[in-house]
């Protein structure tokens, strides 16, 4: 091997300008295949934080319109979700919902502390919310289930809120008593407003909103966290169930699919899986599209060498190179050209993802509602590195391969003829 | 030693050329032989045959005890590499590599290791008196020292047989002398089988034995133990 390194090294030498232009291209490939690859990495790190906010095996339930007439009903009557929903919810999927919850909202609320007020929707939750909605607390507790059994009037307040109603410290107002409307509520939590700016509710139990803003039975949503259901065939085969059985509730037809929505975040995370794919597909083609500019530049340089060393190939066959040998020669001379500038296209295109995570990684996009990170840790891993080593290693033989070819069909008398 | 039997050749294209037209010869183990003949004689073929770099079409040919027949580029590669040493008329050295290296090659696709083989090829090349020349390229010597170094190499797989090519034929008529002087002591010392193609009477002298060859067939076959075939014979020029 190491007489094969030596015999590459000569002649690499002897066409410096040459190898350089032919590595060029190479590494620039390389150099986009990284950096494409990197920066998709950010974008879609960045998406994924933004979707990691939801409990991946919840589902949502929303009441909507019947769009099919049914036992005498007409289409169009709208469903509004309520205990017994609950109730059905709770005890005939026991198999697959691990806890069910609800929610009410009302919006226009007025929440004051001397003279500092907001308007706000208040959000009467269970307990499971803040898991489902990955609620993270400042400070105090969220809602418990002795709040709910027991219709308290407590209120967790977001950040943002808490700084209103309470410039500076906050945390004093854990335990105060505020105007909600006409009543009075304890603050028990502040919770970490997140960036996507879609969660600025106020939450307080579910009975206690249900009871004071006269809502009856009703509630907006129903919401579970649930298990067993692996599939997209097990989801929709479970959905289809559920659905089925709130129709039923409301004497709405069992095939009803626009009656009752569903908001389904593990089917939807399989979803954004395949989009992550594919988008990962898509520039690794465009990455390997133009490294093959680079391998033809490379096949095409080396077969103008293989035309000048006519002779040399000749000579070699003459004192006994088998045509193997030659071949080896050639496709290994390709591959170290191809890996070693492959290798510094890789250095500068992981050595561009970092600048880009210095300096854009960190950049917010500030809509004025909310504030996202276009690019979330825009670099690639080890992975990468080694199928793109693979890549190089693949991409010199094919690049080596017609020009090793023709070398080794070089027919000694006819090479050593050229005077 | 050299088996020829009724060989043929032609070369195939728009007007197909009947080169060798039954060529029979044998020649011994340590015999010192020129073939000679004029361009387009076929002499050239019939080298390249005998150093299997090229087939034949009919007869058959046998190199030692073995056939030459129909091999394989692999095969044909292996038997050049371990039975035959070429010189060629423009030594055919590879440029880019020094004195020692090019004798190397040959042991380096016998897969020798790079101890042992440059130690072999620099008892060669001092046996060639050109040790000093050893890490020197071939653009950095003369005609003579580059012979000699193509020389080293055909010896250095330890040949049966030596096969020249117009050994002579891009060197001045001194030089001349000292490469054929070198072939002949090779053959009395070393009881080499040496085959000397040329179309110069002057070097064929020194062989013992002429081979002509006219138009595809043998013609005469001259002993010349005594050289004195040419009209430049004894004490004369060579060239």
């Amino acid at each position: 091997m190491r007489d094969i390194i030596t015999e590459i090294w000569s002649t690499a030498k002897r066409n410096k300008l040459r190898t350089a232009l032919t590595g060029f291209a190479v590494a620039w490939g390389i150099f986009m295949l990284i950096f494409l690859l990197g920066a998709g990495n950010g974008l879609i790190n960045a998406t994924e934080q933004n979707s990691g906010k939801f409990l991946s095996n919840s589902m949502v339930v929303y009441g909507g319109r019947t769009s099919k007439p049914y036992k005498g009903l007409k289409e169009g009557r709208s469903i509004a979700l309520n205990n017994r929903d609950m109730k059905t919810t709770d005890e005939s999927f026991r198999a697959n919902v691990d806890k069910m919850g609800a929610s009410i909202q009302q919006n226009g609320v007025n929440i004051s502390v001397g003279d500092n007020y907001i308007s706000t929707t208040l959000s009467g939750v269970y307990p499971n919310e803040q898991q489902i909605n990955k609620i993270e607390m400042l400070h105090g507790r969220y809602v418990n289930d002795i709040d709910n059994s027991n219709s308290r009037k407590v209120l967790v307040l977001s950040e943002d809120q808490a700084k209103e109603l309470m410039p500076g410290h906050i945390e004093d107002l854990i335990g105060r008593y505020v105007d909600v409307g006409p009543f009075g509520f304890r603050i028990v939590g502040i919770y970490k407003a997140d960036q996507s700016g879609q969660n600025t509710n106020a939450y307080s139990a579910f009975n206690t909103v249900r009871t004071i803003y006269n809502r009856g039975d009703s509630t907006d949503e129903i919401s579970f966290s649930f298990h067993g259901l692996k599939t997209e065939q097990d989801n929709e085969a479970f959905e289809k169930r559920y659905k089925a059985k709130l129709n039923t509730n409301h004497s709405a037809a069992p095939d009803d699919g626009e009656s009752i929505w569903l908001w389904n975040r593990f089917t939807q995370s399989l979803q954004m899986a395949t989009g992550t794919s594919v988008i990962r597909t898509a520039l690794w083609v465009i990455g390997l599209f133009t490294l093959l500019s680079g391998i033809v530049g490379v096949s095409n340089i080396m077969l103008i060498t293989v035309k000048e060393r006519t002779r040399e190939f000749g000579i070699r066959k003459a004192i006994g190179a088998s045509p193997w040998s030659i071949l080896r020669l050639i496709i290994i001379e390709s591959i170290i050209i191809t890996t070693l500038f492959g290798y510094i296209g890789m250095l500068l295109g992981i050595a561009a993802n970092e600048y880009m995570d210095a300096t854009i990684g960190h950049m917010k996009v500030d809509s004025g509602v909310f504030t996202a990170t276009m690019f979330v840790n825009p670099t690639v891993g080890l992975d990468v590195c080694i199928n793109a080593t693979l890549v190089m290693i693949i991409a010199g033989t094919v690049a080596g391969l017609i020009p090793a070819r023709k070398a080794a069909k070089i027919r000694p008398i006819e090479a050593l003829r050229a005077e | 030693m050299i088996h020829l039997k009724d060989i043929n050749k032609t070369y195939r294209g728009a007007q197909p050329l009947h080169v060798l037209k039954g060529i029979n010869l044998d020649i011994e183990e340590g015999e010192f032989v020129s073939i000679m003949g004029a361009s387009g004689s076929g002499k050239s073929t019939l080298l390249n045959i005998l150093g299997i770099l090229d087939n034949y079409d009919s007869g058959e040919y046998f190199l030692g005890d073995t056939l030459i027949k129909d091999l394989s580029e692999t095969r044909a590669a292996e038997y050049r590499n371990h039975m035959i040493g070429f010189i060629f008329q423009s030594f055919n050295l590879i440029g880019f590599k020094t004195a020692v290296e090019n004798v190397e090659l040959p042991l380096f696709y016998q897969g020798v290791g790079r101890k042992k083989r440059h130690q072999l090829a620099m008892e060669y090349l001092e046996r060639l008196g050109l040790l000093p020349w050893a890490e020197h390229y071939p653009n950095e010597m003369s005609g003579g020292q580059k012979q000699r170094v193509a020389i080293a190499r055909a010896l250095i797989t330890q040949p049966r047989l030596i096969l020249a090519d117009e050994p002579t034929g891009a060197l001045d008529s001194k030089t001349s002398v000292e490469v054929m002087q070198l072939l002949k002591k090779l053959n009395e010392e070393e009881h080499k089988t040496i085959v000397v193609v040329t179309h110069e009477s002057g070097v064929a002298n020194e062989t013992n034995k002429i081979v002509h060859i006219t138009d595809g067939l043998i013609g005469k076959i001259e002993e010349n133990l005594d050289h004195h075939a040419s009209p430049f014979g004894i004490n004369g020029v060579m060239k």
